[in-house]
């Protein structure tokens, strides 16, 4: 009896371990095997990883109409645009081989001749026209940038006459929105189009990701690749594992944490400073937030330096307004509140909050000051920020409470939120105006706080005339130095961004104004 | 003759050796509920300081399990959490516990319309996978540790209606029932002195087998982020939060895990041998002459 108990036990302890055994090894990698390979018929194909490529960025298609899609548009390499930027962001050619300020409001671009759009239609000013008028009459924050009166094409000859003067106008058209499609093809209900560049989506699914195919008749050069897939996966460790288990040959968007893991080869990493920074905005409805020195008391009550060196690992720099030190209007021009938590509760005491309770949380009229932070957390070093400002304010006695959600954008629009703090390229242009009409006048569609300024719609009036690039940077400044001192916004750091490639991959290099990533280069051995 | 003297000295051994188990397990988990009631005075360092200059240090003499990528202490933020992780658990099997029973209680002995109807509605509750609905409550509930406990308390209580009704059946006829019934008794004497007494052994095994099973599913709707906020210390959280440093500083995600593993594990072991002192049929066969 007593030898068959034994015996049972045994079996029921070689089962639990072969069973633990199994679980473990599932987790591991599958060695270096990798499906990008070329396969049996010789056709390379590549998988590309990206977190961005869904709702939650309001990148739900290609078409660059519609959203921020442009973004997805041109960093797959389907759109291109009229101008493009260096590597130290200034503009150059591209689809257009260039222009002519003929008045304030009068610009005549010339286009490069034999372009051809995927559809099979030759690139001219005139589908170029109809591209442009769809893109205003159903793009508002392109309609707001861009002014445009009227467009005449004439041959290859673009004009555009604005109805009131737009010195960035060609800074502007660079902007991802500005990849030209052609309207004849139109765009599918999927929302796919036909481009310019040197791949062309096959299927288009929103949060899943896309198929691109070589696009034999390109302009400028040949594409390398047969079929490239795009994979969404917005989780950055799911995507970490896809890309050390040779699921993925490139990725974009990795968790800063995750990147010591690809510092050796095979992998190679592509990494730039950008204008992308980590900001957060003020909710003027708040009653609190109404008041300067609490305003103040919170801009100096986050550790942005600490944030950025052990949060973020030093893939980027502390911020002190919208623009990195390399533009001329850059942070070093401008000065922000510094971290002192001691002068932030003084404020705090000052505006008439202290702690009565003695909850450590500071109370005006027997209610604590809290704060609701909402974030999302497809930028996987927001919800770090979000817990580290909730201790620093958590010091000043500043309760917050964090909301980090994929469904920001429907709490923003119900106004259930304090501070928003999210990322955003603040020049993709190169030019400083875009930020400012974005997000911090009364016209703006970024606005969400109900930020309002005499001072700042003054400059921008001057801002919205002015040619002369020095003039425009001094300006930049000056406006920068007015959201800062009302302290609407505090930014916290500008981000570095990198590509990791896999073996064998080349021609993948993250460029500063962080939106071109596939181009014909990019080729897998 | 000799086989019955072997038999029950067998018996006895097996007896023993049960109520070993269950002063070793009873012992484990008071350390941990002790250690939850006791956890803001013993642990080593404030759970929620920050110090951004100590981040994701290795586990030494000075910081025991190493600390997390703000700089807080992973052993105080341990012993922190399994305030939260236990207490929320038994309190959540407290509150399925009571209702259940009470419901089931009800139905069993009533019977009638009100039986059909609570029934249905368990079944409803019964025919959904657990924690799949468990993840909708908790998301309607807008997350919160409140948000998940009372999302699982919503779907766990049908499992004790369902064991006290079938309990109140089979006994609302016995004699001893009928006895206190003829002798005068009311409803409510009947229920409390001659019934619950008479049934909570299955439920009692039920529910401290069950503590495990919560906390396991409490920490895996923190996991998801429909538990406890940050910077709430909860194993489940914890691990959540940790997870992309796996690779490159694994005692982060290590630490609360064992934590979860170890303290389902006590409190496992000690349904299971609370299970063996109490079941009627288990005692019945040791009673038994073989």
């Amino acid at each position: 009896m007593r030898k068959k108990y034994l015996k049972r036990k045994a079996w029921g302890t070689l089962l639990a371990l072969t069973l633990s055994a199994g679980l473990l090894s599932g987790c591991g990698s599958s060695g270096t095997e990798s499906t990008g390979d070329a396969s049996a018929s010789g056709e390379k194909v590549f998988y590309y990883g990206d977190t961005t490529f869904n709702t939650e960025n309001d990148e739900t298609d290609v078409d660059p109409h519609n959203g921020y899609s442009g973004w997805a548009c041109i960093r797959y390499g389907i759109g291109e645009t009229l101008f493009r930027y260096s590597d130290s962001m200034e503009l150059e050619p591209w689809l257009a081989s260039g222009y002519e300020n003929v008045d304030e409001n009068t610009w005549r671009i010339t286009l490069k001749d034999g372009i051809q759009f995927t559809s099979g239609r030759s690139l001219d000013a005139q589908a170029v026209k109809e591209c442009l008028d769809h893109l205003v009459e159903v793009h508002a924050r392109a309609k707001g940038d861009l002014k445009i009166k009227e467009i005449t094409a004439e041959g290859m000859t673009l004009t555009i006459t604005t109805s009131e003067p737009v010195p960035a106008l060609m800074n502007y058209l660079a902007d991802p929105y500005g990849c030209i499609i052609d309207m004849e093809a139109g765009i599918t209900e999927d929302g796919n189009v036909s481009g310019t560049g040197p791949y062309t989506a096959t299927e288009v699914n929103t949060d899943q990701g896309l198929t691109l195919v070589k696009n034999e008749n390109y302009w400028d050069g040949t594409p390398k690749l047969d079929t490239i897939y795009v994979r969404t996966i917005t989780d950055g460790d799911t995507l970490t594992m896809a890309l050390q288990s040779g699921e993925l040959d490139a990725a974009y968007g990795l968790p800063y944490a995750s990147l010591p893991l690809f510092s050796e080869a095979p992998y190679t990493i592509s990494s730039v400073e950008t204008s992308r920074s980590f900001f957060a905005q003020m909710n003027y409805q708040t009653e609190a937030l109404q008041d300067e020195k609490v305003r103040e008391a919170i801009a100096m009550g986050i550790d942005k330096e600490g944030f950025t060196r052990v949060l973020l690992d030093g893939n980027g720099t502390a911020a002190a307004g919208p623009f990195p030190s390399s533009f001329t209007f850059g942070d070093d021009t401008v000065t922000a509140p510094a971290y002192d938590p001691d002068q932030a509760r003084e404020l705090l005491k000052e505006a008439g909050w202290t702690d009565t309770d003695g909850d450590g949380y500071v109370d005006k009229n027997g209610e604590d000051l809290t704060i609701r932070w909402l974030t999302y957390p497809s930028r996987q070093e927001l919800p770090l920020l979000a817990e580290s400002v909730q201790s620093t304010l958590g010091d000043i006695g500043i309760k917050v409470e964090v909301n980090s959600t994929a469904n920001h954008l429907d709490v923003l629009q119900r106004g259930d939120w304090d501070i928003y703090a999210s990322a955003f390229v603040c020049a993709p242009t190169g030019d400083p105006e875009y930020f400012f009409t974005t997000h911090c006048l009364d016209s703006s569609t970024h606005n969400r706080g109900g930020y309002h300024s005499d001072r700042l719609e003054e400059l921008e009036a001057q801002m919205s005339t002015a040619f002369d690039v020095e003039k425009r940077a001094s300006l930049a400044t000056e406006m920068t130095q007015t959201i800062l001192d009302d302290n609407a916004f505090i930014f916290a750091s500008h981000l570095r961004m990198s590509i990791v490639s896999g073996e064998g991959v080349t021609g993948l290099e993250a460029h500063p104004c962080d939106y071109y990533e596939i181009t014909a280069d990019l080729d897998k051995n | 003759m000799r086989e019955k003297k072997r038999t029950k000295r067998k018996q006895k051994v097996s007896r023993d050796w049960t109520k070993l188990k269950l002063v070793v397990c009873g012992a484990l988990v008071l350390a941990i509920l002790l250690t939850a009631v006791l956890a803001p005075y013993i642990t080593p360092y404030d759970p929620y300081e920050q110090d951004l200059g100590k981040a994701l240090l290795v586990p030494c003499r000075e910081y025991l399990l190493g600390t997390d990528r703000y700089g807080r202490d992973m052993l105080s933020r341990v012993i922190m959490g399994a305030r939260t992780s236990v207490f929320s658990a038994v309190f959540l099997v407290l509150i399925i516990t009571v209702t259940g029973s009470m419901a089931g209680t009800v139905c069993g002995y009533h019977g009638g319309k009100l039986d059909t109807f609570l029934m249905r509605v368990s079944d409803v509750f019964l025919a959904f996978p657990g924690m799949v609905f468990a993840i909708a409550a908790a998301s309607v509930l807008k997350g919160g540790l409140f948000g998940a406990v009372a999302a699982l308390a919503l779907i766990s209580w049908p499992k004790y209606a369902r064991i006290v009704r079938s309990q109140v059946m089979s006994i609302k006829n016995a004699p001893y029932i009928e006895a206190a019934r003829l002798a005068g008794s009311g409803t409510g004497k009947i229920i409390l002195k001659h019934m619950i007494p008479n049934i909570a052994g299955p439920v009692i095994t039920t529910a401290v087998l069950d503590i495990g099973t919560m906390m396991m599913e409490i920490a895996g709707l923190s996991f998801l982020g429909l538990g406890a906020m940050p910077p709430a210390a909860e194993w489940g959280s914890m691990m959540s939060s940790g997870r992309s440093m796996l690779q490159t500083s694994p005692w982060v995600i290590l630490a609360p895990g064992c934590a979860i593993f170890l303290t389902v594990m006590v409190f496992n072991l000690l349904g299971d041998t609370v299970r063996d002192l109490l079941d009627p049929r288990q005692r019945k066969k040791e009673e038994l002459p073989l």
